[in-house]
């Protein structure tokens, strides 16, 4: 066999991983995957309040790949029901608490887009994030933005760490973007 | 006014609006993949809602679990549109309902309710 599974599942064991989704992803996967999820954590028995933030930061990042991911697959140019292409990984680190993990294709010129977003968030405080969240939330949408543009400020609210992101460059037109959220377990 | 009514599927709440009971409804999850085009309806109908000449209170109650942060942004363009309604001298009041349990939906209600000065905005904790 040229796929080896096995070596695949030991190493997603292996890095404490509990979940992984890696394809198209369309909004019917998001809440398949979602209830999963919650299902998995509720066994597990993680608190109410971590199990309603680790699947509010999975939703947080797959939509955004619904939205952003520059890896599209569709019949058409107009075809609304495209699909996007993205990675999203769930699991534990040693001491327990929960990374959520997300990763997708990005256009070079978004690239300096993406960091700021990110770079204006990671440093803040709880209560300055509060602030901005609450500001961004009734400020008019940014032009071409098809989120609230809150959904960052939202994983920096929720991490116990500073978000951690990277940018991968593939070739001439795409980079790999990726981000990590911690979520404490209480 | 015909009532608005819209079942509740995995990512998008129950609505019912119900002009003649004066009762405002929202429960369940939200986070629809087209936050925008699932609200549009409820927005109009609300904006048509309070054009209308009514002098008695509305019950507005929102029970929702979870939300993602465009339905955020949606709820407090609502909240929003009521309390420029009250400012004008309508009677509205807002519950939200929440379980003991959910901290989260809990603190939401609280931080909806910093941000808004005249709408009457009552957390109830079950």
């Amino acid at each position: 066999m040229e796929l080896s599974l096995y070596e695949i599942y030991k190493e997603l064991k292996f890095k404490r991983i509990i979940l992984c989704y890696s394809g198209p992803i369309a909004q019917a996967s998001i809440e398949g995957v979602g209830s999963t999820l919650r299902r998995n954590l509720e066994i597990e028995e993680a608190g109410n309040t971590t199990k309603l933030s680790v699947f509010s930061m999975f939703i947080e990042q797959v939509q955004n790949v619904l939205n952003y991911s520059a890896e599209k697959l569709s019949k058409t140019e107009e075809d609304g029901n495209e699909l996007r292409i993205g990675v999203s990984v769930i699991g534990y680190e040693e001491n327990g608490d929960y990374f959520i993990y997300c990763g997708n294709r990005v256009y070079n010129y978004d690239i300096p887009r993406i960091s700021e977003s990110i770079e204006q968030v990671r440093n803040l405080s709880k209560d300055e994030l509060k602030l901005l969240y609450k500001e961004r939330r009734r400020m008019e949408p940014q032009p071409g933005s098809k989120g609230a543009g809150l959904g960052i400020i939202e994983m920096a609210r929720k991490s116990v760490i500073p978000l951690e992101y990277s940018l991968v460059k593939i070739d001439e037109e795409f980079s790999f973007f990726s981000i990590k959220v911690v979520v404490g377990r209480h | 006014m015909q009532k608005l009514l819209i079942e509740k599927t995995n990512s998008t709440p129950f609505i019912s609006f119900d002009a003649k009971a004066r009762l405002l409804e929202i429960k369940g999850e939200s986070y629809p993949e087209n936050v925008a085009k699932f609200y549009t309806p409820v927005l109009e109908w609300l904006q048509d809602y309070l054009s209308n000449d009514e002098s008695e209170t509305t019950a507005v109650e929102f029970e929702i679990l979870y939300f993602n942060s465009s339905s955020s942004k949606i709820f407090m363009t609502i909240f929003d549109i009521l309390e420029q309604a009250v400012s004008k001298g309508k009677k509205i009041l807002v519950k939200w309902i929440c379980d003991e349990g959910n901290e989260t939906a809990i603190e939401c209600g609280e931080e909806f309710k910093e941000d808004l000065v005249h709408l009457p905005f009552d957390i109830k904790v079950y």
